[in-house]
Formats: C-alpha cells, sequence, structure tokens
C-alpha cells in the first residue's frame, strides 16, 4: 500500500503553467478552476522587486481537514495510495470542505464562469453532467471524483487517481522518462519541462522522493495548520519561494492600503 | 369569536369588533407574507432554475458561504433564541411569560422553516442530504453533528408545541419537555459556534468562545423577536394586547432585553478591540470592516441606542420605542451575522495574483431575494399561526 | 500504438425527469433540481468491451518551437496531447499551450467548410454573410480570377501572403507557384513582422541570414537581451527543460543574466535582471563590448591578438590597425577606432539608465564565464536602431568565441529531402520566363531601393501599397497562416485596402482577415493534417517531423498544400501539368522522404511509412564544431577534418571575406542607399554603433506588448483556458491588465485597477491598468493577446482593446523589422 506523494523543485520551476493546463485539459476543468495553478506574488518596490511564484495542486494531507468536516463522509482519505478523493454521488454541496481547506484546492463550479460566454453552453451535457466537451477523456468514476463534475458537488485533485491507480504495485517512483511508466504519471507531473515535479512513494524509504526531501530539506506549506500535507516543496532559495501568507498577492504601498482592487468580471472586461 | 358576514348582518353600529379588527389584520398579514413569498420565492426559483447557482456571487476564490447561508444561520440561530427564552421561562418557572410562550415557540419553528428552506436552496444536493448526512456517522464533523441535533431539536419543538397547544397547561407539567428543548436548542446553537470557531486556520473565526457568543446571541435574537412579533400579532395596536402581556413588555422583559444587548455588546467589542491589534493573516478584516459604515450602523444605532432606549424609564414603556428598538436590535444582529460570516472568508486561500487582498463580496440579487422568501415564509407560518391557532391565549 | 486501459466503472441511477433534459440542452441550471439529476457514468458505458485508445505523433502549431506531440484518440475523440517521449524537442514534455490543441480542433467557432461572400460591404460591423459552396466552385473561382489576371498579363496583382508556414508541403510550394504562374508576390512571408531584425544583422556580421542554433546545455553564461526565455522564446518547451537542467541540475551552474524592460520569470529566474530602457539595448552591448577589450577578456583564438601581446584597448584612445593580428574576425580595431572605445559602462548607464556597475560586472562576467552566448530577438531589434542594437550583441558572441563552438551558437542545417516530384524549372511557359511581371516590383517594395532595398519581406508595408497604388494596386489577395489586419501594426489601413481587393482567406477560423474575404477555403486544423515541418533552428543538427492526422476531419475542410495544388492544376498552360504531377499533398510527401532511404535517420526512419510512425526524422551530431580558433568537421567518429579557410566561408561565415565582419562588407556595399535613406554617417554606418531610437505616436511612456506563455499563435484568443490563465503574474484571467508603475500612475490620477485610455497619434484604445512595481516608469506593458473584433464567442470584444490599433507602422529601413514595440502612447483614466 503506497503513500503517493509529490516533490517540486522551486529552483527549477519556471512558472509556466504547463502543469495547470496539462491537468486542466486531462480532467476537463472548466476554464479558471484549476485544481492545479501556479500562483504568483510579488513584493518589493521598483527597481527590486521581487517576483515569485507557487505551483499548487492539491496537498492529499495526511490529516486531511476537509475530511474531518464533511457531513457526508463524501470526501475520504483513501488508505490504498494516500489519496484524499471526493465521492460525487455523496456529496451535497455544502462546501464544507471548500471552507475547511486552508490551501485553495476545491472547487464548486456551478457559480459564474470565470470566461464568459460559459463554455458549458457550447458544450451542453445531456445526462445531468456539468457539460460534454468532445475532448473529454474516457476515464469515469463518480465515487473517487473523476470524470466530468456532476452539478452541485465539490471537486479536487486527485492525484490523477486514475493513471496512478493503475501503475504496478510497488513501485517507488512514477518516473515519466521511463517508457514502461509514463502513462501512470500524473499530468502535471509528466508534463512538467524542467522536470520540477516528482511523483513517488512516501512509504518508501528508498524512493526518490524521500530522498528528494531529505536531501534538499523539503518544506510543507503552511505547516502550522497540522494538516501534514504530502506535498514538499524544494527551495534553495534560487527563483521562487514558499509564500508565507496565503494572500501575500500584489502587497500596496501604504498609500494604497484603502485599495480593494475588484475582481475585473469577465461582463465588465468585455467592450459594450 | 363571532364570525358575522357583513352581507348577511345588518349594518354594524359605530363602534367596530376589536376582536373581528383584529382577525381581519392578521389575515391580511397572512395575505402580503403569502403574495409576497409567491412572487420573492418565484422569482428565486426562475433565477435558480436558469442560473442554477450562478446566480449567487459565491466563487471559488474564497467566498463560499455567502448570503444563503448568512439568511440560514441567522434564522436557525433566531430559532432556537426564541427556543431557548421560551423554554428558560417554563423551566424557571417565570409566570410572566406565559403570554408569549405559545408565539415564540410557534415563531421558532417558523423561523426554523423559513432558513432550512433557504438552505435547501443553496445546497447543491439538498435531497440527498436528507440521507447522506445522517447515514454518514461522521462523527468529527461538526455539520454532522448540527444536523443530527436540528433534527431532534425540530422533534423537541413540536413536542412542546403540542403541549402548549392544549387548552390546559401549566409551566410545572412542561418542564420536562423544556427541559429537552433546552438542550437542544443550547447544543444547536453551540455547534453552530463550533462550524466556525474549530477553523483554526481562519483567526478572524476562530475562538473557543464563539460557541458561547453565539448563545448570547442567540438569546438576545430571541427576545428582540419575541418583541416585535407580539406586536406585530396585534398588528401594532397596543389597544389590543391583553394586560398581561403589556405588563410583561414594560417591567421584566425590556431589563432582560436590556442586559442581552448589554452581554453581546461585550462580546462584540472585546473582538473588535482583540482583533484590530492582531496581526495575524485573516485578521486584516478587522481594519477592513472598522472602516465600513455598517459596523458603525450595527453598534451605535443597531445596539447602543436601543440598549439606552430601553434603560432609561422615560422611554422603556412606550410601545413605539420598544418595537422601533427590537428591529434596530433584529438587524444589528444580521448585520454582526453577515460580517462574521463572510469577514472570515475575506482574505482569500492560496489564489495569488487571481484574487485581490480582500475578495470584493456583494450579494447577488437572488441572494437577497432568499431573504424575502425567508421573512415571507416565516411570517406566512406564523401569521397562519396568529389566526388559527390561538398562539396569544394563555388560558390556564 | 494501443492503449488498453481497465474498463471504466459503470453505474447506472434512475435517470432525470424532463426537466433536467430541458436544463441540460440550455447547459446550465442546477440548485434545487440538481438533486434530480445524480451521476450517471457518462462515456461508452453501455459498451462491454474497454475503449481502444489510439496514439498518433503531430506536431503542436501553437508557437513555432515544433515539439513532436503524441495525441490520444479513443472512441473517435480526442482527448489528450503529451508531449512524445523520442522526440528531441519535447521529450515527453510540453509548454503550457501544448495540451490545448484539442480544444483547437474541437472550436465551436471554427468554419466547416468552403463559403463566399454575399455582403459586397466590408467592415468591422459588416456580417459577410457567408454561404457555403462546393470545394469544386471554389477552386475554380480562384482559378478563373488568377487565370484571367494573367491572360491580361496582370498577374503581378495576385498576392499571397503566409504566416506560420510549416514546411515542404504547404509554404515549401509557394515559390514555385508564383515563379510558374508570375507574380513577384507569391509568396510574401510575414519574416518582417517577425524578427528579420536579427536575420539581418546578424547576416550583416557573419552573412548566414538566419535564426541561429543554441547549445544552450554546455554553456556556462548566458546573456539574454529582451528574450522571454521563460515566457516564449523558441523552442519555449525545450528552452525551460534546458533551464531545468543548467540551473537545477548541472555543475557548475549556468550563470544567467537578463535585459529587459519590465520583470517577468525570465529575469526572475536570472542571476542578475537589468531592466533596461527600451530601444537601448545596443548601448548595454556596445559597453559590454568595450569593457571585453579593455580588460583583454576577448577571446584571442578566436578573434586574434596584438603582435606583441599587450592590451592597447584603452577607453577614449584609438589604436592603430596594424598592431592587431585578426583571425576570424574582420574589422575589429577600425570598430573600436570608430565607435568602442568612447563606449564606456558609465557613458551606457545614461542611456540605459542602468547602474554603471552592473553593466561592468554583466560584461566582466561574459568575458569571463565561457562559453558564454549573447541572444536576442525583438525586444532589443524592433526600434529605429534595431540592426545596430542588433549587430552590437551580436558581436559579443564573436568577441568571447562562441560561434560554432561547444556552448556557444551555430546556423542550423536542413533535413535531407528528396526531390518533388516533378521539377517546376521545366514547366515554365515563356509567360513564367519573360513575362511583364518580371518587370514589376514587388508590392511591399522588398529589395526596391524606393522601399526596403535590403529587407526579406515587408509584409506590413503590403496593406498600405496596395491602398496608395504605390507601386500599383492589387486585384486578388490571398492569405495563408495569416490574419494581417490584426498582426500589421495600424491595421485599420489594411481594413481599407482589403475593402478594394478580392480576398480568399484559407484559415479554419473566422478572424478579422477571413471577415473581410470574399472566398473562404478553410485548412485542417493541425490534428486533422498530413503535414512536414522541419525543425525551426534548434540545435543545428537537421531534423524534420511529420502531423499525422489524429481523426478524419470534422468538417469539410482541405490541407492548405493540397488547395494550392488543386488551384495550381486548374491554371491554363504547362503550370497545370506541374501540379498534376504533384497530384496532391501525401505524394509530396512520400517524394520528400524518399531522402531518407539514403541517410536514415538516428531513431531507424528512412521511409514516409516509419516517418509516420515515429513523426520525425532527425540526425546527430551538428557537423560544425569550432575547437580554440579551429573550424573542425565531423568524421563519424569525432570532429577530426580541419576545416580551411574555404570552406569556412562557403559554409559558415558566408561573407565576402569568410571572416566574421564586425566592419560589415555587405552594409558597405549600400552605403548609399543607406547613408541616403537613414542619414547614417558613410563612416559609421557598416559597424554596430549608437544611435538614438525614433520613437513615433506621440506620448511620453514606451508601450510594450510582449508574448508571454500562454499566446498560442493565431488562436489563444479564443481558447478560454488560455484567456483564463493569460496574464498570472497580475491575475489577468478573463482580461489582460496595463501593467503601469504605481508612481506614473499616481502622477496621472490613476487608481489601481481603473480604466484606462491609452493614446498614440493614431488614435486611442481602453483597458484595465494594474500597478506593477516591476514595471519600468517610462514604459507600460501588456500581452497582445486580446481586443479582437472577430475570432470566436471568447476573443470577441475581450478588454483590453487592440494595441495594434495605435501601433504606428514604423519598420527598421535597413532589415525592414517592423517595430511593434517602439511607438509611444498616453494614458488617462478613462
Amino acid at each position: 500500500m503506497a503513500k503517493w506523494g509529490m516533490v517540486i523543485d522551486l529552483d527549477k520551476c519556471t512558472g509556466c503553467q504547463a502543469c495547470t493546463t496539462a491537468c486542466t485539459m486531462e480532467n476537463n476543468r472548466l476554464p479558471g478552476e484549476h485544481w492545479q495553478d501556479v500562483l504568483f506574488y510579488h513584493e518589493g518596490t521598483y527597481p527590486n522587486v521581487k517576483l515569485m511564484w507557487f505551483p499548487r495542486p492539491c496537498m492529499h494531507c495526511e490529516n486531511p481537514s476537509c475530511v474531518s468536516v464533511c457531513p457526508t463522509k463524501a470526501t475520504y482519505k483513501d488508505p490504498n495510495g494516500g489519496f484524499v478523493l471526493m465521492d460525487y454521488n455523496r456529496c451535497i454541496g455544502c462546501k464544507y470542505c471548500q471552507v475547511a481547506c486552508p490551501y485553495g484546492v476545491r472547487f464548486y463550479v456551478d457559480e459564474k464562469a470565470v470566461v464568459q460566454p460559459d463554455i458549458r453552453g457550447a458544450f451542453p451535457s445531456d445526462d445531468g453532467r456539468q457539460w460534454d466537451p468532445p475532448y473529454k477523456g474516457p476515464q469515469d468514476d463518480p465515487s473517487r471524483g473523476i470524470g466530468i463534475q456532476p452539478h452541485g458537488v465539490v471537486s479536487k485533485c486527485t492525484f490523477c487517481y486514475h493513471k496512478v491507480s493503475k501503475a504496478p504495485e510497488g513501485v517507488a517512483d512514477l518516473d515519466e522518462d521511463i517508457p514502461e511508466l509514463k502513462e501512470y504519471v500524473p499530468a502535471c507531473v509528466r508534463v512538467c519541462p524542467p522536470k520540477a515535479r516528482f511523483f513517488g512513494d512516501l512509504d518508501q524509504p528508498e524512493s526518490r522522493v524521500n530522498r528528494l526531501i531529505a536531501d534538499q530539506r523539503g518544506v510543507r506549506l503552511k505547516d502550522e495548520t497540522g494538516n501534514k500535507p504530502q506535498v514538499y516543496y524544494l527551495s534553495g532559495g534560487a527563483s521562487a519561494s514558499v509564500p508565507s501568507l496565503r494572500s501575500m498577492a500584489a502587497a500596496p504601498a501604504p498609500e494604497d492600503a484603502a485599495d480593494t482592487i475588484n475582481e475585473i468580471s469577465d461582463t465588465a472586461s468585455r467592450s459594450a | 369569536m363571532n364570525n358575522a358576514h357583513p352581507q348577511t348582518s345588518p349594518p354594524a353600529p359605530a363602534t367596530h369588533d376589536p376582536a373581528q379588527d383584529l382577525a381581519n389584520k392578521r389575515l391580511a398579514i397572512l395575505i402580503i407574507a403569502l403574495v409576497g413569498l409567491l412572487l420573492a420565492g418565484g422569482q428565486t426559483l426562475a433565477n435558480l432554475a436558469t442560473q442554477g447557482h450562478a446566480a449567487f456571487n459565491t466563487t471559488n476564490l474564497g467566498l463560499f458561504w455567502g448570503l444563503p447561508i448568512v439568511i440560514y444561520d441567522y434564522f436557525l440561530l433566531t430559532s432556537t433564541g426564541l427556543a431557548m427564552v421560551a423554554s428558560l421561562a417554563i423551566v424557571t418557572g417565570a409566570e410572566e411569560f406565559r403570554p408569549v410562550l405559545r408565539r415564540t415557540v410557534w415563531l421558532a419553528l417558523a423561523g426554523l422553516l423559513g432558513g432550512v428552506v433557504v438552505l435547501m436552496l443553496e445546497l447543491g444536493h439538498p435531497l440527498r442530504a436528507l440521507w447522506a448526512v445522517p447515514f454518514s456517522f461522521a462523527f468529527s464533523s461538526p455539520l454532522y453533528w448540527k444536523v443530527m441535533a436540528v433534527s431532534f431539536y425540530v422533534l423537541s419543538l413540536l413536542v412542546l408545541l403540542y403541549r402548549l397547544l392544549r387548552t390546559h397547561w401549566t409551566l410545572q407539567s412542561l418542564r420536562p419537555y423544556a427541559l429537552v428543548a433546552l438542550a437542544l436548542a443550547l447544543s444547536v446553537t453551540a455547534i453552530a459556534g463550533v462550524v466556525y470557531g474549530s477553523q483554526s486556520f481562519r483567526p478572524f473565526w476562530a475562538s473557543g468562545d464563539i460557541p458561547v457568543a453565539f448563545i448570547f446571541e442567540s438569546l438576545l435574537g430571541g427576545l428582540a423577536f419575541i418583541y416585535f412579533f407580539s406586536y406585530l400579532a396585534y398588528a401594532f395596536n397596543p389597544k389590543w394586547m391583553p394586560a398581561d402581556l403589556r405588563h410583561l413588555f414594560d417591567t421584566r422583559l425590556p431589563t432582560l432585553l436590556a442586559l442581552a444587548i448589554f452581554i453581546h455588546l461585550l462580546f462584540v467589542v472585546a473582538r473588535l478591540g482583540s482583533g484590530l491589534y492582531g496581526n495575524a493573516e485573516g485578521l486584516q478584516v478587522w481594519q477592513y470592516l472598522a472602516s465600513s459604515p455598517l459596523l458603525y450602523l450595527e453598534l451605535f444605532v443597531g445596539l447602543l441606542l436601543p440598549l439606552i432606549l430601553l434603560m432609561l424609564p422615560q422611554t422603556r414603556t412606550y410601545p413605539a420605542v420598544q418595537i422601533v428598538a427590537s428591529l434596530l436590535v433584529m438587524n444589528a444582529l444580521l448585520i454582526a451575522r453577515y460580517e462574521y460570516i463572510i469577514g472570515g472568508q475575506l482574505v482569500p486561500l492560496f489564489k495569488g495574483a487571481w484574487a485581490p487582498d480582500l475578495i470584493n463580496y456583494v450579494p447577488s440579487m437572488t441572494g437577497w431575494l432568499l431573504l424575502l422568501v425567508a421573512i415571507f415564509l416565516s411570517n406566512a407560518v406564523n401569521a397562519f399561526g396568529e389566526l388559527k391557532l390561538g398562539l396569544g391565549s394563555n388560558e390556564q | 500504438m494501443e492503449i488498453t486501459p481497465a474498463p471504466v466503472s459503470r453505474r447506472r441511477f434512475l435517470q432525470a425527469s424532463g426537466a433536467a433534459g430541458a436544463l441540460g440542452a440550455a447547459g446550465l441550471g442546477g440548485g434545487l433540481f440538481t438533486t434530480l439529476r445524480p451521476s450517471a457514468a457518462q462515456t461508452s458505458a453501455s459498451r462491454d468491451t474497454a475503449p481502444e485508445t489510439r496514439i498518433t505523433k503531430n506536431i503542436c502549431h501553437q508557437c513555432p518551437a515544433r515539439c513532436g506531440i503524441d495525441v490520444y484518440t479513443t472512441d473517435g475523440r480526442v482527448h489528450a496531447i503529451y508531449g512524445t517521449s523520442d522526440h528531441p524537442i519535447a521529450n515527453g514534455k510540453l509548454c503550457p499551450k501544448g495540451p490545448l490543441g484539442t480544444y483547437i480542433l474541437y472550436d465551436p467557432d471554427r468554419f466547416k467548410g468552403p463559403m463566399k461572400r454575399t455582403n459586397p460591404k466590408k467592415g468591422r460591423d459588416q456580417n459577410p454573410r457567408f454561404v457555403p459552396i462546393s470545394w469544386d466552385e471554389a477552386l475554380d473561382t480562384v482559378a478563373e480570377r488568377l487565370n484571367t489576371l494573367r491572360d491580361q498579363g496582370e498577374s503581378h496583382r495576385f498576392a499571397l501572403c503566409y504566416g506560420r508556414g510549416w514546411g515542404a508541403s504547404d509554404a515549401g510550394l509557394l515559390g514555385n507557384f508564383g515563379a510558374l504562374y508570375g507574380s513577384p508576390n507569391v509568396p510574401i512571408g510575414h519574416s518582417s513582422m517577425c524578427s528579420d531584425g536579427s536575420i539581418q544583422a546578424k547576416k550583416a556580421l557573419d552573412g548566414v541570414g538566419g535564426y541561429n542554433a543554441y547549445d544552450y546545455a554546455n554553456a556556462n553564461m548566458l546573456l539574454m537581451f529582451g528574450v522571454g526565455f521563460l515566457e516564449a522564446f523558441r523552442p519555449y518547451n525545450h528552452n525551460m527543460q534546458v533551464w531545468g537542467y543548467i540551473r537545477g541540475e548541472r555543475v557548475p551552474k549556468t550563470r544567467v543574466t537578463a535585459v529587459d524592460i519590465h520583470l517577468n520569470t525570465t529575469l526572475a529566474g536570472a542571476d542578475r535582471a537589468l531592466l533596461i530602457k527600451p530601444g537601448t539595448d545596443g548601448a548595454l552591448a556596445l559597453a559590454i563590448a568595450h569593457v571585453i577589450l579593455t580588460e583583454g577578456l576577448w577571446d584571442r583564438a578566436f578573434v586574434g591578438d596584438f603582435r606583441d601581446g599587450e592590451n592597447r584597448f584603452q577607453a577614449g584612445r584609438r589604436v592603430n590597425p596594424a598592431s592587431f593580428d585578426e583571425k576570424w574576425v574582420s574589422g575589429l580595431v577600425d570598430w573600436w577606432n570608430i565607435e568602442l572605445k568612447d563606449c564606456t559602462p558609465d557613458w551606457a548607464a545614461e542611456i540605459t539608465t542602468l547602474f554603471a556597475r552592473d553593466i561592468l560586472a554583466t560584461a566582466r562576467e561574459f568575458g569571463t564565464t565561457r562559453p558564454s552566448i549573447a541572444l536576442f530577438e525583438r525586444g532589443a531589434h524592433a526600434h529605429s536602431n534595431g540592426l545596430l542594437n542588433g549587430m552590437a550583441i551580436h558581436a559579443l558572441n564573436a568577441l568571447v568565441g562562441s560561434l560554432y563552438a561547444e556552448g556557444g551558437l551555430m546556423s542550423q542545417m536542413g533535413p535531407s529531402y528528396g526531390p518533388l516530384p516533378a521539377d517546376a524549372e521545366d514547366y515554365k511557359d515563356d509567360y513564367a520566363n519573360n513575362g511583364p511581371w518580371k518587370n514589376r516590383p514587388r508590392i511591399d517594395l522588398k529589395g526596391d531601393k524606393d522601399g526596403y532595398l535590403l529587407a526579406r519581406n515587408m509584409l506590413q508595408e503590403l496593406g498600405p501599397n496596395s491602398l496608395a497604388g504605390k507601386p500599383y494596386k492589387l486585384d486578388t489577395i490571398m492569405f495563408y497562416t495569416t490574419n494581417p489586419i490584426w498582426t500589421a501594426p495600424n491595421g485599420q489601413v489594411w481594413e481599407e485596402a482589403l475593402k478594394e481587393l478580392f480576398v480568399i482567406d484559407t484559415s479554419p477560423f473566422p478572424s478579422e482577415s477571413a471577415l473581410f474575404a470574399d472566398l473562404v477555403l478553410p485548412e485542417h486544423t493541425y490534428l486533422e493534417r498530413l503535414q512536414d515541418s522541419p525543425t525551426y533552428p534548434f540545435q543545428g543538427w537537421p531534423l524534420t517531423q511529420l502531423r499525422v492526422p489524429a481523426i478524419e476531419p470534422l468538417y469539410d475542410t482541405k490541407y492548405f498544400g493540397d488547395t494550392l495544388i488543386e488551384i495550381g492544376k486548374r491554371i491554363k498552360g504547362p503550370m497545370g501539368d506541374y501540379y498534376r504531377a504533384l497530384d496532391n499533398s501525401e505524394n509530396v510527401l512520400r517524394h520528400l522522404a524518399q531522402g531518407f532511404a539514403d541517410d536514415p535517420g538516428d531513431n531507424g526512419v528512412n521511409s514516409f511509412e516509419s516517418w509516420k510512425e515515429k513523426g520525425v526524422w532527425y540526425k546527430k551530431p551538428y557537423i560544425y564544431r569550432q575547437v580554440d580558433g579551429e573550424f573542425r568537421q565531423w568524421d563519424g567518429r569525432d570532429y577530426n577534418l580541419v576545416m580551411s579557410e574555404n570552406e569556412v566561408k562557403e559554409n559558415l561565415f558566408k561573407t565576402p571575406s569568410g571572416k566574421f565582419e564586425l566592419r560589415s562588407s555587405w552594409l558597405e556595399e549600400h552605403a548609399d542607399w543607406i547613408a541616403e535613406k537613414t542619414g547614417r554617417d558613410r563612416d559609421k554606418l557598416m559597424f554596430a554603433h549608437w544611435e538614438v531610437p525614433q520613437h513615433p505616436g506621440g506620448g511620453d511612456l514606451y508601450m510594450v506588448t510582449p508574448k508571454v506563455a500562454m499566446h498560442a499563435e493565431g488562436r489563444g484568443a479564443n481558447i478560454p483556458v488560455a484567456i483564463a490563465t493569460l496574464q498570472p503574474v497580475l491575475g489577468g484571467r478573463s482580461t489582460a491588465y496595463i501593467e503601469i508603475n504605481p508612481k506614473t500612475a499616481r502622477a496621472r490620477g490613476i487608481a489601481n485597477g481603473a480604466k484606462v485610455r491609452l493614446r498614440s497619434d493614431l488614435g486611442s484604445i481602453e483597458g484595465y491598468c494594474k500597478y506593477f512595481e516591476g514595471c519600468r516608469p517610462d514604459t507600460i506593458v501588456f500581452p497582445m493577446e486580446h481586443g479582437h473584433w472577430a475570432m470566436g464567442r471568447w476573443a470577441k470584444g475581450r478588454l483590453p482593446e487592440h494595441c495594434g490599433d495605435i501601433t504606428v507602422n514604423q519598420s527598421d529601413r535597413v532589415t525592414g523589422q517592423c517595430s511593434y514595440y517602439t511607438t509611444k502612447v498616453t494614458i488617462e483614466p478613462a
């Protein structure tokens, strides 16, 4: 029984968002509702500005705060692999898990679409799902949160369960550069050009992910929550860094403190 | 009661029959509530049918529980507040509360219904919840316990109401039922607090005292609602109110209400004070709240003003003052609940530059419509009770 | 290759009520009613066997990098794209655009088949009222027009412009078409609107005239001028792979200095970020060259040395040319004497607004941390002084000896294609050989002394020239992978020009130019095509790859190569025979692939079939290498064959002297023309030197519109996922924010997030701005992606409005480079 973990090397990450789009297309996410996202932060005054970026999948925590708050046990920790998964058929859409997750990795997508017009209107579904894009993948497993997201439920990254679960037993690392294993590798790991992401079994002492965490002092995000993520970050300080504040986006100058920048809605961003 | 039909009886004498007038007014209130419910409810259902959840302004940037949840919690905790007042009165043998007991319990049920209907319209799969929650045995989830507690709470209220609607009852005989209802009402309120207070990485919410704060807030709401809805039951005409009710309203109740406001104010100011000092992430919401007029409206107009009015001997017994004071408190509590629930979510969760520093949430039209739905539905149920169930009667 | 996944789980619940069906049709709906509609398994759940997945090879279309991709098709649906593992550019990886290809295939706004226009009026708000026609009718219409023009001796009035041409089976056919038909305007490439500034600047020095291939993985220092290495520089995917290696694994870690006009990921990831004033990269490069010489850091084996070994390069002091023995460069001392001697770091600091200490440190690092590469593209050369900036930067590579060295830069080799099915020379009739068209200048005045004598193309001039009737007005124009109304600066002129012409567009998508078309001949999207594409300059050794259709075409479209051949068949005379000999694009490809039989690729590809299976043919290594000032050629085992000076001149430094000409004889040869048109000093114009750039537009802020990682060529504006991730630095996910320095904004009364108006002499556009401390106070920056008024439902009307509407059409007078980033604008609250 594996405990799958991910290691992300922030020194190598180029902030390109390939992981984001690979995940989005593999899992048919709606535009702007990305299970995996790369978040950008910056701080400083011209010309000394620090620009940082941070890839953030679901952490698949060891002590997930989302699992403990779910009133229907729709989200659960699968001991066979350490995945935190959703059962779409039990979820009532109360969104407590979204509230309880410190990392903001959960998505309820019945709201107004980020990009208008709503793409669901272009590819409507007639079997009760949110939409039916022609490029949707064949995988479908609602009890594990895989497949087109139905109405009224919360979804999240599955560590590409539909791929990883088919990997041969006992493999320590799912390395996309090994031809026999590449179909089992999560999309975000597989596509990463600078090879900044690694996926392996944290329960196997000789796995590469464990070695990377130890050798390069991998850290977990927001460890003070006690959730104990299974995603570790390596940072030698060369490029991006682990953000200290979850809201540290654009740090405004003191005189701008009162500005609350509205997110420009898609409607406003279209000319009349 | 005399229900003479205007067409068949001879022209009425110059004096009106107050009972008939009251019945007409109550009917009018019921009709207004039903019409309002139809309009607001119809529009809401139409919006939800065409846009689904996109009719709300919640997003995945961090604001998950918007105005609909605020409404639900507000009505729920008002319900428990009313239940706690009624059951406390019964348990302590407070006879002067006799005139309001039936009304209070009925109103508790009506309020609960309004809140729950709004919740159902907000949830992704409301009907699924009916079986998925009870059979999940998700003991670690505050929401699981809330649902279980509310279920039993409703049952206990129904039993209590049944007993109260009988023509003969004594406070003594109701005691055991009231005790159970009290325990459950307290549980629901406290658990509702734990739902928020347990979220340790949201310092705006997280605190051990939240369940206690909720209980006192709830009691305050209960007392204010009793005032307002009793006056409503008599169409705001004090002359139609029975003497024992007037007595309660002019002696014990203003004191209790003032005391409740005071305690609630203590909680609010204490949280405000600590919050404004704190630098921890999430607490910047306090600065934001303190810079908006809504907070001051809540504190000064919504709480301090009624407190003063209810304490000054010159003003406390005026019906107009009592009505206005209770109305102000009801609104202040809605503002407080709104700021609490929304405030804890305004700092976005790991969205980087995709989200602003503080989420700008404005309730949608459908959200406001849901408030109207809850108000009209509760009022309709309540008005029906006033009309048909003799809630004002307190025969022994 | 087949992949058969385990059967998907199937669960069937009670079907929903009719209301759910109606809501489903509307595509929306939920809330209360969702409960009535539980999750039923969605795909092929009714089948008993597991779905079969096919993988076919293709080449990503979204930028010129040409990453080989594996396309996954299951049950007739193309649902996944991943990088091909054994493809040297992709290596199994992809940039963020790659996976979005399935969306492009299924784009709901695609043209479904050939159409003709029925609304005679053309304009932004005009509905073309296209009606579907058959391919026969469409092709006959085109041929009739072309034949008529030819019969009237006016064949020069037919122009065919192309943007992203891929290879021998599409754009590669165009040259012959033009020669056989008789038009100097077939084809007109887009390179002047691309990066000709670097090609011609490099040609002035090394005679090659092409983009460089680079050996980044073995370099110890990279100096990047205006290069979005981690955002768009091609091959983007591979650059990032290399980045992961050189910055994360390699010992020693490669040092990087990046120069640009705003903070981006490339600068943030570099060791040294230099926020330079736009248009002044040349001054920086000249100062670096100065330091390399004064501090004796040049590569003596390649460049040469003073006879007595004593370094006489001192600031402000002339040097006697006779005292220096040059090896592979020529004109070094002349250059020093006429320009470089005064280009001190302090001098450059004032011009560039950088700190002198940084300039000095950069120069020293570049000179000592070898092999080092200086690379640049549009950011540095899309200005009026672009040729000179480019020459200064490229010259740095010569000074440190990285040309053709390991860890350096080189030119790209082409693939071993076999000959086409027929030789066009055999099919030229009298008209083709001697027709009146031969005396006509090109419509864009490329190569004309009244136009741009030394440019390779001048596409941006075509529209304005035809409109003005100088040199003449066109009659018919055809577009292939280009949308000039939108991509040309000041595209409003093109709109007017196209109103007068018969326009044929071949795009699959409703672009702005397509909406001005009289005839639409839509081609397949790339996942439906059989098409070749030799590599963009990559690592020097030849590589060519193939697109193999993943599915049958969704609609009634036709591959452009075949469209061209079909038109060709319908031209009267021997030209028709030629195209009948070519027959179709697949036949062309089979003939090309025959060349592999004699020169099989490293992965065994030696035929058309094996090429289809593997997707790529390539042959390592790069056969030339410069080691310590000596040029060697690969002999099968190592770089053992020492090359003679003549061989170097023939293959590598294709200049009259056979050397890297710091004093450019090509420019000197045209000194009269250059001096007349640019006003440059006749003694200086053949050297890289500093010239103050001319910025049109009339404003006070530089307007720069770089490419970003999500900028999918020709389609990004209508891909919702691309729109939603377009501008992560500022959170632009339904719009792109205009970056403005907070000080600059406050001085103009502009609030953070406010709507703003940008103005130039050409007009104004609107959009939303955001404060960004990483932006220079004299510059505003936003990606050129939105502002479409066509292109599809997601593209249409999205703010900010199109920068091209206020970009002045100014080009480098010598290279012809369209200077997109050089217009100056004003900004005010809207």
